[in-house]
């Protein structure tokens, strides 16, 4: 008899956004990925108006910049900012907890189990609190500043 | 250098970005704040304060600094990203020289009109 | 659910039959359950009663095994170990584990989990080769030293951890929770000499750089493992090594059995009367 082959099972890269009904910490690794590649393409575009745009002298400048002074360009930019402002202060407790130094120890695994990273859910609590308060600012900002 | 070495760059080219990035932004977008602090703060993105800027040897090492630990730090997320959907050793080294190539042009790009604009 | 009452519970599996050549279909049964049910008690009762040609795996019905991983309602659970009233729901969805392949029905292919793990090098390994293969004695190890990696010992390979990873959704070759967390278990085991040889292995494309904590592992692991936490302590080891801060580990002496013993104890006296 032929060998039969094993069906794929494999999620694929939406197994990174939804794989079941998990806790919190897997949708902050999510978020931090989606906020890492949409600032990564600000970043591109960035590049691209602070050279290709500014070497030409101060005509092509002034009117690059009334261009990007629209509401669209600045709700963009704002979402950029959020986006930062999450991807910073994540940054931070992944620097820490990947280092081991907010993990905690290995406990003997009791019934009902716990795990460092539930055990340290104030750290995760805390970077979501900051990074909407951190949001917050930047729409005070950006809502006054003027559209 | 291994890839610990490399994952170490990422922490810490993270932890300059938030530095260099909070000045950055904190001049560019937190202009009424800074009114409310009592700095007098011009319009940061029009010609005279962009010249003014780029005619100062600090911010042009900050922008420069800025732009590699930046460009450091998204590059390498970027590989780690695309090296999750790929199997095969060729795309994998095709990858990584792409992701090189493009850091290099555009950290040469970079660095060259703010060195342009300060020396002319 | 009281003591008596039984529910009539909808189990809703996914069926896949590769040499009927059809698609993975869910079909539905309806199982008498009690309290104190598990998910796998009620697998055998649609397998006995209604449908033989139902095929899961199970062996211990102990949760020691690592046998009957499969997704209840969208979560990786062991089957013995899942009890239809936790549950909560009057419908099951029952799948197989993701991020491995299908073989039937619930049977997954667990082949790329023991290679992924073996590749570490799960055993003891001693620069004193002679040493490693025949053993003259025991290797000394202090109670402390064993608290450190005792968790990460109780690992059954059921494979939920692989299945909840983020990372093992999209890449085949990605190590996997399961490896790194026991390559971990290993390195910090104080008898143990090979950290250098795993370094090189786990220090590599798809390797432990790919783990990002979503912790997704250690909130699935159905024996409390952690492995989330294992694989950190790992990376601040390798960091602590590239670097060169951190204490070098002595390996475990080896340790003969005390050539004298200590004096015998007197025999207790009887607490009970003896007849004479």
């Amino acid at each position: 008899m032929a060998q039969i082959q094993p069906r794929q099972n494999y999620l694929g890269a939406g197994g990174w956004v939804w794989a079941g009904k998990y806790k919190l910490e897997r949708y902050l690794y999510a978020l931090h990925r989606i906020t890492g590649l949409g600032i990564l393409l600000y970043l591109i575009l960035h590049l691209l108006m602070t050279t290709a745009f500014r070497i030409q002298g101060q005509e092509v400048w002034e009117a690059t910049m009334a261009f990007l002074h629209g509401p669209w360009f600045k709700l963009g930019e704002y979402l950029v900012v959020v986006a930062f402002a999450y991807h910073m202060v994540n940054g931070f407790r992944l620097i820490l907890q990947e280092l081991g130094f907010v993990m905690g120890r290995p406990i003997p695994p009791v019934y009902p189990y716990s795990d460092a990273l539930r055990r340290k859910r104030p750290w995760a609590i805390a970077v979501v609190v900051v990074a909407v308060i951190l949001s917050l600012v930047f729409l005070y900002d950006f809502v006054i500043g003027g559209w | 250098m291994r890839k610990t070495h490399l994952w170490f760059l990422q922490l810490i080219s993270g932890a300059l970005i938030a530095v260099l990035l909070g000045i950055h932004m904190g001049l560019m977008h937190l202009d009424d704040i800074l009114i409310i602090l009592g700095i007098d703060a011009v319009e940061p993105t029009s010609w005279d304060s962009m010249i003014s800027r780029a005619m100062q040897v600090t911010w042009v090492a900050l922008y420069i600094a800025l732009l590699i630990v930046a460009l450091y730090h998204a590059l390498y997320g970027l590989r780690g990203v695309i090296i999750e959907l790929t199997s095969s050793a060729a795309a994998k080294r095709a990858v990584t020289w792409i992701i090189i190539a493009f850091g290099l042009t555009a950290f040469i790009a970079g660095t060259y009109v703010p060195i342009a604009l300060l020396s002319s | 659910m009281t003591e008596n009452m039984s529910k009539q519970i909808k189990f809703r599996v996914q069926r896949y039959d590769p040499e009927q050549g059809s698609e993975p279909h869910l079909q539905e049964f309806t199982v008498p359950a009690e309290r104190g049910m598990t998910v796998l008690e009620g697998l055998i009762y649609i397998k006995e009663n209604i449908d033989s040609s139902l095929t899961f795996r199970t062996s211990c019905r102990m949760a020691i095994c690592g046998s009957c991983g499969i997704l209840i309602n969208n979560y990786p659970h062991l089957a013995c170990h899942t009890q239809i009233e936790e549950l909560g729901a009057d419908t099951l969805t029952i799948k197989p584990l993701p991020n491995m392949s299908i073989i039937k029905d619930l049977v997954v292919d667990l082949t790329p989990l023991f290679d992924f793990h073996k590749a570490i090098e799960p055993y003891i390994i001693r620069r004193d080769k002679e040493e490693m293969e025949n053993p003259s004695a025991e290797f000394a190890q202090k109670h402390e030293a064993l608290q450190a990696f005792l968790q990460f010992t109780y690992c059954v390979k059921c494979g939920i951890c692989v299945s909840a990873c983020p990372t093992s959704a999209s890449d085949r070759l990605f190590l996997g929770p399961q490896a790194l967390a026991q390559c971990y278990r290993y390195c910090a085991d104080t008898r143990d000499e090979g950290e250098q040889e795993r370094t090189r292995l786990i220090d590599a494309d798809h390797g432990i750089w790919n783990c990002h904590l979503a912790g997704a592992c250690s909130e699935s692991c159905p024996k409390g493992l952690d492995p989330a936490l294992a694989i950190q302590l790992l990376k601040r080891r390798l960091v602590s090594g590239a670097i060169g801060l951190g204490k070098k580990q002595e390996p475990s002496a080896v340790v003969l059995p005390p050539a004298e013993t200590k004096e015998k104890l007197p025999f207790p006296e009887f607490t009970v009367k003896q007849a004479k």
